[in-house]
């Protein structure tokens, strides 16, 4: 067990190293830089010698190898660099916005299980089959809604309409409702379809047959056996969905105005800020890697046929 | 669908004196005319919840161009001097007097005693010298850059505690102006004494403004707090003594439905960035449009002669007289964009009215076109030696709605059989693309100033250098130099006699008009909406809100 985690582990340095240097080297390929971009657009109006003179003192144009190698050592030892555009440490900055990101995505997604959940138990539970066809092609609706007009429509209604819940100087909680709400519908699309798809198939298996030969009631057979065996291929498709969470926190936090790291991601990939764009990877890697290692080593836990084949090679 | 519903349940006496107010004048005359309530007593206290499109970057004063960042620093910096945004004349601030030698290279300055930044440290002739210093020559130890408004800058001279002296390397008659711009802002030497990358965080810049911020939360929200024994606001205002607003509450909120709607809905007083088409939705309900013009050179199109397709002044004469500016501020803008007349606009120093040569005449453009060989082919394009006159311009997403206006400018060369590509691009690469004269004959340009240096920082060169010369910011330039233009431009930054550095301004716009290098477009305003209660908003010479005047009316 404890050489499988070891393996797993550096598999998942590897990643990361590879997504630091992948990023390093198509960040560097782009045309133009963060340097070019700021000083040159709209605010100072500087000559080239003074350009120069930033570009020199950021080290920016020095040969790719040393910049990359620097980088490198900068990030083992904990240092980001600044944000040549915010102008304050990229530390910071992640720190800043990270709280609010991490709230919306469990929240979301939690609340994307839930609204999964229920979808498929009230389709398996349907007792008429037109009324399970149609919830069952409520996923298909939610996956199609776009995220900003649903969070537009959501900020229409509930904040400017019916003044429920204020967009401007919202409480800690008031402010992650509709974030949330709008995050999770599209995340539970694809959880939900799954589930039901997993609860249809194992269904049909034998031993719900013989289970419900003993007497058992759909209800009983659903909980007690259904379930369970439905949730493991929802569990490796949660995993993969965090990336789809970090693609639509861009797009909820510049609808709702919330600091996250899905709006630094975008402003930093606007104005080509490479030293926070560079933290973002590496950090969404780590994030990545970690969950698909939970969900992993959480296999054997929901099934115990996983757990005998673990202990048999090790 | 939501927001017009919403809008016409509410609409009452409200939206008929918001209408009578703003009935018939536009941009300032807007804000002067709703001046007649302001007869009522000012209230003390309150916090203006003000939304903003985009978070600041780095409020190195210099850096306060930008408007994200103006709009704060005009609250927490004073300046030496303040310009009049009405008559645009310099007036005392934080320097009680001045004096300029005949040649304008030696200028000296009293300055106010008893003011203190808000670190408690004093606001002196010394402490003026440094910052002078520092966006005079720049640091480079600290990667402080130079600031754009202050040119020819030798050093400064502390004479006593009150009194410090700066001397020029030649003429800088535009540097008087230049003490009064945002991007002279006044700071603490603790500030200075900071790194560039450090200057992003609010908390740090030191101040001796009406204003102290007291929080932020990087890229979302920022509070400033009313500094109470301020008592150095310019001399020649009415108010006196500190702010009437307790707290500024700025938060960036990027949806423009959602800084409309939040503001409607009573959630916030005033917003910056309201698009013309939203203007009416807004107006409607009672609220006010606020559209203080930027008195720089105007929202244009410009040239690139280094690109041979551009290079005979008769083609662009040609598609100079194929725009139809008309056409564009009636289809896509409202009053407040005024139409432009001349390269600056209106209200800046030294405009000359020009609009006799700027006629739409599309009869004239195809004669032009026809005597410089560019001739019709069979495909409906000019053609010319087997080449195409086609050519690319990229949109320039700060200004308001850039890619409609160019769409329609491409719409009308239609007409003369001139094919104008309007391209988007990530920042990167419409930066990269945009200096070069190949891949960019034309682009968009505006900025906002209100002196005629203005003109120099746009087409000088070693500037903004819009026209793309040689020796400028682009390596990808073949030859284009226009020692004529610069020659003009060098005397318009360093003529001391006032009425003949006027005379050159108006030089320079005819030479920049027949040459046909610039195409001007509209009068670019900043454009704010806020609630009526609020009252007293004003804005400096080129349209960054002041909020030392303001206070909020009791709701009704």
């Amino acid at each position: 067990m404890s050489r499988y985690v070891i393996g797993r582990i550096g598999q998942a340095a590897l990643v990361l190293w590879a997504a630091f240097t992948v990023s390093f080297i198509l960040l560097q390929a782009l045309p133009g830089d963060a340097i070019l971009i700021k000083f040159l657009n709209f605010e100072l109006g500087l000559g080239p010698e003074q350009i120069a003179d930033i570009r020199a003192s950021y080290g920016a144009d020095s040969p790719l190898l040393v910049q990359y190698v620097h980088t490198v050592i900068s990030f083992l030892t904990g240092n980001y660099g600044y944000s040549i555009h915010a102008g304050v440490p990229v530390g910071d900055l992640i720190l800043a916005n990270l709280p609010q990101t991490l709230w919306l995505a469990t929240l979301g997604f939690l609340l994307s299980l839930v609204l999964a959940i229920t979808l498929a138990a009230l389709s398996a539970l349907s007792p008429f089959s037109w009324l399970r066809s149609l919830i069952q092609s409520i996923p298909a609706l939610f996956i199609s809604t776009p995220v900003f007009w649903l969070g537009i429509l959501l900020i229409q209604v509930f904040s400017f309409q019916l003044k429920l819940i204020p967009i401007i100087n919202p409480g800690p909680w008031q402010a992650l409702i509709l974030p949330v709400l709008t995050l999770a519908v599209p995340i539970s699309a694809p959880l939900a379809q799954i589930l039901m798809r997993n609860i249809d198939h194992v269904l049909t298996e034998p031993f719900v047959a013989v289970a419900r030969a003993k007497g058992a009631s759909h209800r009983w057979v659903l909980w007690k056996h259904v379930a369970k065996n439905a949730v493991l291929p929802t569990l490796t498709i949660a995993g993969i969905l965090f990336g789809e969470l970090l693609a639509g926190a861009v797009v909820t936090e510049a609808v709702f105005g919330l600091n996250g790291l899905g709006g630094l991601t975008q402003r930093s990939v606007n104005d080509q800020d490479i030293a926070v764009l560079q933290a973002i990877v590496v950090f969404s890697a780590a994030a990545f890697v970690l969950i698909n290692l939970t969900v992993d080593l959480l296999y054997p836990v929901f099934d115990p046929r996983l757990r005998v084949k673990q202990g048999a090679v090790a | 669908m939501f927001i017009t519903r919403c809008f016409r349940k509410r609409a009452g006496p409200a939206a008929l004196l918001g209408a009578t107010l703003l009935a018939g004048t536009s941009g300032w005359g807007a804000v002067q005319a709703a001046g007649s309530d302001v007869q009522q007593k000012p209230v003390q206290g309150g916090t203006l919840t003000y939304l903003e499109q985009q978070a600041h970057t780095n409020l190195y004063p210099p850096a306060g161009g930008f408007y994200p960042n103006g709009g704060i620093l005009n609250q927490i910096t004073d300046k030496l001097t303040y310009q009049n945004p009405q008559t645009l004349e310099i007036e005392p601030w934080i320097a009680e007097s001045w004096t300029v030698n005949a040649d304008a290279t030696e200028y000296t300055f009293k300055i106010r005693k008893g003011v203190t930044f808000s670190d408690g440290t004093p606001l002196d002739a010394a402490a003026v010298a440094k910052n002078y210093d520092t966006f005079g020559r720049g640091n480079k130890d600290l990667k402080l850059p130079v600031s754009e408004v202050i040119n020819n800058y030798d050093r400064s001279e502390v004479i006593d505690s009150q009194t410090v002296k700066f001397i020029f390397k030649k003429p800088s008659p535009g540097f008087l102006q230049g003490t009064s711009v945002i991007g002279s802002g006044l700071v603490s030497l603790k500030t200075l004494a900071l790194p560039y990358e450090a200057l992003g965080d609010a908390t740090k810049i030191i101040g001796s403004g009406p204003f102290v911020v007291a929080s932020e939360t990087l890229g979302r929200e920022l509070t400033l707090k009313v500094r109470a024994d301020y008592n150095w606001g310019p001399a020649k205002l009415e108010h006196q003594g500190r702010a009437y607003l307790d707290e500024i509450k700025y938060i960036v909120t990027p949806e423009d439905s959602v800084r409309i709607g939040a503001l409607v809905a009573g959630q916030s007083d005033v917003i910056r960035q309201i698009q013309a088409y939203d203007e009416k939705q807004v107006e409607d309900e009672g609220y006010l449009i606020y559209a203080p013009s930027t008195r720089g050179v105007n929202n244009s199109v410009v040239f690139r002669p280094d690109n041979p397709l551009v290079a005979d002044v008769r083609v662009r004469r040609a598609l100079l007289h194929a725009t139809n500016a008309d056409e564009i501020v009636s289809t896509l803008f409202s009053d407040n964009y005024p139409k432009a007349t001349s390269v600056i606009a209106k209200t800046a120093l030294g405009y000359v009215n020009l609009s006799p040569k700027l006629s739409y005449d599309i009869e004239k453009a195809k004669t032009l076109l026809d005597e410089a060989g560019w001739k019709l082919g069979a495909n409906g394009r000019r053609q010319k030696d087997g080449q195409t006159l086609e050519l690319s311009a990229y949109e320039s997403l700060p200004q308001p709605q850039n890619k409609e206006t160019l769409q329609l400018v491409a719409q009308q060369w239609e007409k003369i059989g001139v094919k104008l590509n309007v391209l988007t691009a990530d920042s990167g690469s419409a930066v990269v693309n945009n200096l070069d004269p190949a891949k960019a004959p034309v682009s968009p340009a505006m900025v906002g100033r209100a002196d005629p240096d203005v003109i120099k920082s746009q087409y000088y060169p070693t500037n903004r250098n819009v026209l793309l010369q040689k020796g400028g910011n682009s390596d990808k330039v073949q030859s284009f130099v226009d020692e004529r233009l610069n020659a003009l431009l060098d005397q318009l930054a360093s003529e001391p006699d006032r009425t003949k550095r006027l005379a050159v301004a108006g030089e320079v716009q005819n030479y920049v008009v027949d040459q046909a290098y610039a195409i001007p477009i509209f009068e670019e305003p900043q454009a704010f909406a806020a609630a009526p209660y609020v009252k007293g908003v004003s804005f400096e010479a080129v349209g960054r809100p002041s909020f030392y005047n303001t206070w909020l009316a009791p709701r009704r």
